[in-house]
């Protein structure tokens, strides 16, 4: 990309506009002004592309005008790869630099410069040397006429950084795909990790039917057991064949997802790749560092788990049933004056509510 | 010092109370006395308490037969007595050795196991006797005198708990309240079947102490019936390592247990000299963990069994009885004399097993779970413990103690597993069917995942099976906790199983899932990212969590509040301005672990109390229930409201002890599986 031109050249440029207010209406200049304008927005002009216009007919004035241009504030010059190069700017904008104060202007050139990395306020005043009140007000004006823009900082969430308002703050500032305004996207980052939660299910997981090894059953036991059920016409619990002894029998219907044999596991890359192949993210593209936080994100949320430096799967639990653990399932494990419950007293296991209903029996009366 | 024998008052509470409950109100209210002031001389124990110096001394026998205080052997006359917690502690689990040993050697090692429980530490001809009584009183026994009068010298404590164990029992059960009778080890009470099972399943029952339903379903084939039959299982349970012969070195503290072992390395390395400089200490130390370690395994080292019984055998319970062989029995085997109890170490690693195959079914489902418990099973023979307490210092210059090759008794591969598979175990359950066909080569996988041809998993070939199985290890190995670790190629795959970082994601997961059922997922969302990225401030935590600082207020606090994660304030200027200053969160694993374990503790006080509380309500029901005209007449003498809430008795404490036993599982998560963590 191109950079902004060394700030030495600005201030003499910029007397020179003030000094020397300029009002020609059809001039070679904005012969060439509007030669440039009829290419894409955002062009960066190189010499030869200039000449090539043939507006001018020497070097030398080729070289005039771009200087007149520049002191209307209606072209930019930088360099790129060490070679100058030029940029239009809006009649409008230009419009607005004209008037603004060299304070402004020496604002304006800084926050310029820092392009889409913006740049916070302290630092500006440590570059410009100007007072804090000269500072505020300037910014401030710079702002009312929409000339640049300020984001707080995803990085330094207590600064305030500027940029130019037509410029999108770059993600260091702004945050990843996942942030709006500073802020995590909550309703989008569930909506995207749902969707690579079931991508990375079918990726790394199958689901197998009931009945996906549907082999005879000899086991005696069983067969018996079955038997006996059609003879009383009704099925004991207590006898439930055994057919498949660790178990549960194999109906078709209940089906379980088990880990897939030898799996190609996600990892950051391939998931930022579908995810930007599905468009999901409307126009914003997700990187492959904005993937890996997602994904580590997942994980901390128990839905994805590592496996190894850089491959995800999803987390499978076999059994519904959620018990936690014999501290926690009863009732002081949970209790909110477990810390003032001692072994007599008005807060005691005697006295305890919650045993009671847990037991369903009385406690003492306090 | 160990890491389970640190103390707590919660700890010694509870252990009060389980004390009291299985050993009576004199072996508790001398226990108590230690818990409360820790070491102490039997005349200081007599100053503390109201109880004479014959009580003390009963208690004190008790205690130190069941082996929940040490006595420090040092030099007479001069005895200290300190309590023993894990021992203590592990009077919880009582039932569940017995269940953990019947479900490895069936349900004759585990009543031995119970018997062995019960009495303590034992000699192995009481045992037999126990089970096999002699048509006439031996009179062996009959010093008790002595032993009662002045046994409590340590020389002589211990060679009247290898002689006059039974008498002298029988002495101290007098006057100490009924449920002793239960546990007094009268031969008669102890034999085969139902009067020994009873006994102790009515002791453990009342006591809270044991999955009564595993020891009441006795069955006529249960019962031991020979000598031989016997001995076979001692034998079997000693080999194992559930079983341990008793040494004079068990009862030392491990203070005592330093200091001694200290002075003999000082002894064998400095020649006895000072310590001076880091060197030497760094080499004394060495020497001393080193010493700790073998004296500990010389306690496993299995004594020669003798093939057949009354031989003159050799005489290796000499080194261990000294003397008294002269009086033991004539017509007996030459093991008689040896003096057994439970390993306690031992519990813990089945313990371990049993938990971790429970993960597993969780995570990869019953069958890979049952592979995975076959395969923890073989390597237990040859796990003394979970974790070296008393590891290799690291060398003073940074190096790595040179890694140990691989024991390829720690190596599992699949065809071992499969060999021990029962013939209609379906091996092809929770597998992928590609992986299936793959192994089998027949038929292929419809779009429905349903297999073209069915296979019977009776019918495989034992390489299909083991190739199966190795489906199921490689399942186990890739998880994110790493059930398995691949080692080699020999052969089939050869697996490892790596301990101690199963153990600490074993304790991950409890400290996560206390939070989660307080918290939600919100509190193990904060907590993993603390773990994952170490002291974050409020920013980064946000991005980690990618959530908004006001989201994620609310659960700091609280975990803060709940001591699961800390808070530091680093001023960044020099008044302390809370504006200015950098605010740090973090989770140490090892806090967050020692407060659960103390919580639990105290969780377990809070049950044994209301069981305690609800049997006080029940009691003069249960009094009633209990005596001689109302037993097996119930249905006549109760009316059927006091029957009601006899059997909600019931149900309120087996719903209670099972909690309790479940909170004893989540210790042993805790405390048992892995030394003190460092984190953070
Ligand atoms: S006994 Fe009751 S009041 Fe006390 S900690 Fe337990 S639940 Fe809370």
């Amino acid at each position: 990309m191109a950079s902004a031109a060394p700030p030495l050249a600005v201030p003499k440029v910029e007397e020179a506009a003030v000094q020397q207010p300029n009002n020609e209406v059809v001039s070679p200049a904005d012969a060439l002004y509007d030669r440039c304008g009829e290419r894409s927005q955002g062009t960066v002009f190189f010499q030869r592309d200039l000449s090539n216009m043939q507006v001018a007919g020497t070097m030398a004035e080729l070289t005039m005008l771009l200087q007149e241009l520049c002191d209307r504030h209606l072209m930019k010059l930088m360099t790129l790869e060490g070679e100058p190069c030029w940029k239009l700017r809006s009649r409008s904008d230009a419009d607005k630099l004209r008037r603004l104060t060299p304070d402004e202007r020496l604002l304006y050139h800084h926050i310029d410069q820092a392009q889409t990395e913006g740049i916070w306020s302290k630092a500006l005043r440590a570059r410009t040397n100007v007072t804090q009140q000269v500072l505020t007000k300037c910014l401030k004006s710079l702002e009312s006429k929409e000339l640049v823009q300020s984001v707080m900082s995803v990085k330094f969430p207590n600064r305030k950084m500027y940029l130019l308002k037509h410029l999108q703050p770059s993600e260091d500032i702004a945050g990843g795909p996942w942030q709006s305004e500073g802020d995590f996207d909550a309703a989008l980052i569930e909506a995207v990790s749902g969707a690579i939660a079931q991508y990375v299910e079918n990726e790394t997981c199958i689901k197998v039917p009931g009945n996906w090894n549907d082999y005879e059953q000899h086991d005696r036991t069983a067969v018996i057991a079955q038997k006996k059920a059609q003879v009383q016409g009704l099925r004991d619990i207590e006898e439930a064949p055994a057919v498949k002894p660790y178990l549960s029998m194999g109906d078709p219907t209940a089906s379980k997802v088990v880990h897939k044999n030898s799996p190609q596991y996600p990892t950051a890359a391939s998931v930022a790749n579908w995810l930007n192949s599905k468009g999901i993210l409307r126009g914003k593209s997700c990187r492959e560092d904005d993937m890996e936080q997602l994904l580590e994100m997942m994980v901390l949320d128990g839905r994805l788990e590592k496996i190894s430096g850089t491959s995800y799967r999803t987390v499978l639990t076999a059994v519904d049933t959620k018990v936690y653990n014999g501290f926690v399932d009863a009732p002081c494990g949970n209790c909110p004056v477990f810390d003032l419950c001692g072994d007599e007293g008005e807060i005691s296991a005697r006295t305890c509510v919650y045993f009671g209903q847990w037991l369903e029996t009385q406690s003492e009366e306090i | 010092m160990s890491y389970n024998q640190r103390e707590t008052p919660i700890l010694a509470e509870l252990c009060t109370f389980l004390v009291e409950d299985v050993y009576g109100e004199l072996a508790a209210r001398v226990y108590s006395i230690l818990a409360r002031h820790g070491r102490q001389t039997l005349a200081a124990v007599a100053r503390a308490s109201y109880l004479n110096g014959r009580q003390i001394k009963y208690g004190l026998v008790i205690l130190l037969q069941q082996h929940l205080i040490f006595h420090s052997g040092g030099e007479p006359p001069v005895t200290y007595y300190e309590i023993d917690w894990q021992n203590s502690y592990a009077v919880v689990r009582f039932g569940k050795v017995a269940k953990l040993v019947e479900d490895r050697f069936g349900r004759k090692a585990a009543n031995v196991m119970s018997n062995l429980l019960t009495l303590g530490h034992t000699r192995i001809a009481d045992l037999k006797e126990a089970y096999f009584p002699p048509d006439t009183e031996s009179d062996d026994d009959s010093d008790d005198g002595v032993v009662n009068g002045a046994g409590l010298k340590r020389k002589r404590a211990y060679e009247a708990h290898v002689n006059g164990k039974a008498t002298k029992l029988n002495g101290v059960v007098n006057g100490v309240p009924a449920e002793l009778d239960d546990v007094k080890p009268d031969p008669q009470s102890l034999a085969n079947g139902d009067h020994a099972t009873n006994g102790t399943s009515k002791a453990a029952k009342a006591n809270g102490t044991a999955h009564a339903t595993v020891i009441e379903e006795v069955e006529d084939n249960d019962e031991i019936a020979s000598v031989d039959e016997l001995y076979d299982i001692i034998r079997l349970l000693v080999e194992r390592g559930w079983v341990r012969t008793v040494s004079d070195t068990q009862y030392l503290s491990p203070g005592d247990m330093h200091d001694m072992l200290q002075q003999r390395a000082i002894e064998e390395e400095l020649g006895g000299a000072a310590m001076t400089g880091t060197k030497d200490k760094e080499k004394v130390h060495r020497k001393t963990q080193q010493l700790k370690r073998q004296i500990r395994d010389e306690w496993l080292i299995p004594p020669k069994f003798s093939r057949k019984r009354g031989d003159d055998g050799s005489n290796k319970r000499v080194k261990i009885n000294g003397a008294n062989y002269a009086s033991a029995h004539k017509a007996s085997s030459p093991e008689d004399e040896l003096v057994v109890r439970v390993n306690p170490e031992k519990v813990s690693v089945a313990m371990r097993t049993e938990q971790l195959v429970q993960l597993v079914e969780q995570r990869l489902g019953p069958v890979t779970a049952y592979i995975y418990q076959t395969m923890l099973r073989m390597l237990e023979a040859h796990t003394p413990r979970c974790y070296e307490d008393f590891p290799e210092p690291p060398l003073a210059t940074g190096e790595v103690v040179a890694e140990i090759t691989m024991d390829p008794r720690f190596l599992v591969n699949a065809r071992d597993i499969a060999k021990r598979l029962p013939r209609d175990f379906d091996v092809l359950e929770g597998l992928d069917p590609n992986a299936v066909t793959a192994v089998t080569r027949k038929g292929h996988v419809h779009r429905s995942n349903i297999l073209s041809t069915a296979i019977d998993p009776s019918n495989l070939s034992m390489d299909e099976k083991t190739q199966l199985v190795d489906k199921h290890i490689r399942l186990l190995a890739e998880d994110p906790l790493h059930f398995a670790t691949w080692h080699s190629r020999a052969g089939f795959s050869q697996w490892h199983i790596e301990f101690e970082e199963i153990a600490k994601q074993l304790i991950q997961s409890e400290v996560e899932n206390t939070i989660s059922a307080r918290k939600g997922s919100l509190g193990v969302k904060l907590i993993r990212a603390l773990r994952k990225k170490g002291k974050l401030d409020e920013r980064a935590t946000c991005n980690a969590m990618m959530m908004s600082a006001a989201d994620i207020r609310g659960i700091v606090n609280d975990l803060t509040v709940q001591g699961f994660v800390q808070t530091q304030e680093i001023p960044k200027v020099e008044r302390r301005e809370a504006k200015h200053s950098l605010h740090l969160v973090w989770y140490d694993r090892q806090r967050a672990r020692e407060k659960l374990l103390h919580d639990t503790y105290k969780g377990m006080v809070r049950i044994v109390q209301r069981i305690a509380f609800e049997r006080e309500k029940a009691q003069p029901l249960l009094s009633k229930a209990e005596r001689s005209d109302v037993v097996g007449n119930e249905a006549k003498w109760l009316s059927k409201s006091e029957l009601d809430a006899l059997q909600k008795w019931k149900e309120v404490q087996e719903k209670l002890l099972l909690q309790l036993f479940r909170e004893d599982d989540l210790v042993a998560t805790l405390r048992d599986f892995h030394g003190p963590l460092v984190s953070v």
